[in-house]
């Protein structure tokens, strides 16, 4: 079975392509002569679901990278930054801005707590900086600035 | 407009000191990017594409473009010092520029690249202006189906030329062309693939996917890699190659301004491919070919020369057809169309100032890159000392407060996640990011002209092949997808993986290498990829397109 497991990319993209065209024939396909707003969208669904087909037999298997305990590491980033997101939106930039940087440099680059503490300090008030104070972007409020 | 008028006002955009400092910044930028290993021309243009919402137009190219052919120069020094390629198109450089250098002679090596570099991009430069305005005079007879057909040709060479695999190219090809068609549609006004979401009526943002899918994604990617930090050994003194060298490589660096200008104005050329072709050609026509892979300076200047000539002809087909013809010039056609300019025949016309001063800006660029290189290559080497981890760190935070910056939307910045796990995915299952950036912003072009020729013909598709010119295109798509097909099989019964230029890159390759062999180069680190067998496959690649709030 994990033998072709490899399948799954190209089996993903064929349903996902299949899909897409359903949902395109809802939205009225129309004539060659006056196209409705399915048409198009359904022509490059059937593009992707026949290369998706065609990939599932012939695809080769050295082309998909194994899983190692990086992986685990980068769900672990990328978590990282859904909260970054989350946490902007409530309390602005700076101090979701300093955790990120620290969870970053702390776990991925390994900088010791000496240098990982002043860069995600200092970074994160000068990007503050640049985007709001010189760029103008309307940050949502800040807790650390009283917003 | 004649020539010698547009040449003085491009200078006179091109001198303007803003624009002056941002020819600067850009060219130094991607010397830089081009150093760092991990952080290649496309990932930088992409985290940057908010930057440009801020610039005008013209402004927003010109810095675009200066670190894209920087990136060029850039890329040269750590496949000279370390033999490790800072983006793709430099791959060739390795193998006889670290032999010059270990052979002592690291200075000629980067001094005859940068030399090179000038003059090949300085021979495009000039190329482009004699070659633009014709063309484009010729483009404004276009009808909707010569646009059909010029932009399907782009995506199919996209798909073809420097990829590994056509047919997953093309599958993602599709999906950029699907993707392209979430939102409202632009006859009818019907909501498609919306969901009822509010935030895609309006499509995905191509700022939102491209920073995604290029910039997260690649640092996403690059985080599995173990890395450590670079020393160099090599002392580098006497930069400026002797009289000998030059001699031994004039000759090189002519063919490869030629065909670097050529092979970047193809769509789906580009620097990878051009340097790759020239060292082919000098390998060729060399008397004694044993010397190259051993430190031959023309292996060095040919490659050089052509990758910088073709990242300064690959505007041809942007400015005067509005097609670009690789990724990187996709995101400056998007940079372009988010700051309202219209890309296509009419624009030397209505922008002179875009495409003039772009061109005066690519004068003036080059010669900086040329004072910038020889004498502070010392201090682009101390670059490397700076750790991967640090460098995603702060380009991850960047990314997010940018496309926040775009819309002011919370929305945007779910969208990069949400590629930037795809774009991660694409990497570790061997799908490529280019051909769907590509297709994405090209998608609502091919649409609109798709159905305007579909109703002036009656729904006749003997409409594509009738007229003179759509048909003549056609016509060359079908060749090209009758020779790689042929070939493709022929080299798959002689064990060889079925993609074009492959042949070439065994030939040239004295070790095994497998550059990342993207439309153009991203993360360009690819020598050094290991690809072990089997493994499982992720599978999200397709994934929802709705990033869920």
């Amino acid at each position: 079975m994990s033998k072709h497991l490899y399948r799954l990319a190209p089996l993903v993209l064929l349903l996902f392509g299949i899909a897409a065209m359903l949902q395109a024939r809802d939205l009225s396909l129309g004539e060659f002569s006056s196209p409705g707003p399915g048409l198009w969208p359904f022509l490059c669904a059937a593009l992707l679901s026949l290369t998706a087909a065609v990939l599932l037999i012939v695809d080769d298997p050295a082309d998909y990278e194994p899983w190692t305990r990086g992986t685990a590491g980068i769900a672990l980033g990328l978590l990282s930054l859904g909260i970054f997101i989350l946490l902007f939106q409530e309390i602005g930039f700076i101090i979701p801005a300093v955790l990120m940087l620290l969870i970053w440099l702390r776990l991925f680059a390994r900088e010791p707590w000496r240098w990982a503490v002043p860069l995600a300090v200092i970074g994160a008030v000068v990007f503050h900086l640049v985007f709001v104070e010189a760029l103008g972007v309307p940050f949502p409020d800040d807790i650390v600035l009283g917003g | 407009m004649g020539i010698a008028d547009g040449l003085g006002e491009g200078f006179s955009v091109a001198l303007d000191p803003t624009n002056i400092l941002y020819v600067f910044i850009g060219v130094l930028i991607g010397t830089v990017i081009g150093v760092l290993p991990g952080l290649g021309p496309t990932a930088t243009i992409a985290l940057l594409l908010p930057l440009t919402y801020e610039l005008e137009p013209v402004t927003s190219v010109i810095l675009l473009a200066g670190i894209y052919y920087g990136s060029m120069y850039g890329g040269t020094i750590t496949s000279v010092l370390l033999q490790l390629p800072g983006e793709a198109a430099s791959v060739v450089t390795t193998f006889d520029g670290y032999q010059m250098a270990k052979q002592g002679r690291a200075g000629p090596a980067l001094g005859i690249a940068a030399v090179g570099s000038f003059i090949g991009g300085t021979l495009a430069v000039v190329g482009l202006i004699l070659l633009a305005p014709p063309l484009a005079d010729l483009a404004v007879e276009f009808g909707a189906q010569e646009y059909v057909a010029l932009t399907a040709f782009g995506i199919l060479l996209v798909t073809y030329l420097g990829t590994k695999h056509p047919v997953k190219a093309l599958c993602m090809a599709a999906l950029g062309l699907l993707l392209a068609t979430i939102g409202q549609d632009l006859t009818t006004g019907t909501g498609r693939f919306t969901f009822d979401q509010v935030e895609l009526f309006d499509g995905l943002d191509f700022v939102a996917v491209a920073m995604g899918l290029f910039g997260v994604g690649e640092i996403l990617y690059n985080l599995e890699k173990t890395e450590k930090a670079e020393q160099i050994k090599s002392r580098i003194k006497n930069i400026w190659p002797s009289r000998k060298d030059f001699k031994d490589s004039s000759g090189a660096i002519a063919r490869g301004s030629v065909l670097g200008f050529f092979l970047g104005v193809l769509p789906g050329g580009g620097g990878v491919i051009s340097s790759l072709a020239s060292y082919g050609m000098e390998k060729r026509r060399a008397k004694d070919p044993s010397r190259f892979g051993k430190g031959a300076i023309e292996g060095v200047a040919g490659p050089e020369t052509a990758n910088n000539a073709s990242s300064t002809s690959a505007f041809v087909p942007l400015l005067t057809l509005g097609i670009p013809p690789n990724v990187v010039l996709a995101l400056i056609y998007g940079a372009l169309l988010i700051n309202g300019v219209q890309v296509g025949p009419q624009l030397i016309d209505t922008n002179p100032e875009i495409f003039w001063g772009v061109i005066a800006s690519m004068f003036i660029g080059n010669l900086m890159l040329l004072a910038l290189n020889i004498p502070l290559v010392g201090i682009f080497v101390q670059l490397l000392r700076v750790r991967g981890g640090i460098l995603a760190a702060f380009a991850l935070l960047i990314t997010m407060a940018g496309v926040f910056s775009v819309n002011n939307d919370i929305f945007d910045m779910w969208v990069v996640l949400a590629f930037g796990v795809i774009g991660w995915l694409m990497k570790k299952t061997g799908f490529e990011p280019g051909p769907l950036v590509l297709a994405f912003v090209l998608g609502a072009i091919l649409e609109t002209n798709f159905r305007r020729a579909m109703i002036t013909s009656d729904g006749q598709f003997d409409t594509f092949v009738t007229r003179p010119l759509s048909g003549t295109i056609f016509a060359l798509m079908a060749l090209v997808i009758v020779y790689s097909t042929v070939m493709g099989i022929r080299r798959q019964r002689r064990g060889r993986p079925p993609a074009l230029y492959s042949d070439q890159l065994d030939a040239a390759a004295p070790h095994e290498t497998a550059p990342g062999s993207e439309a153009e180069g991203t993360a360009g680190v690819g020598a050094t990829g290991d690809r072990a067998d089997g493994g499982g496959s992720p599978g999200a690649t397709g994934g929802s397109t709705r990033a869920e709030p």
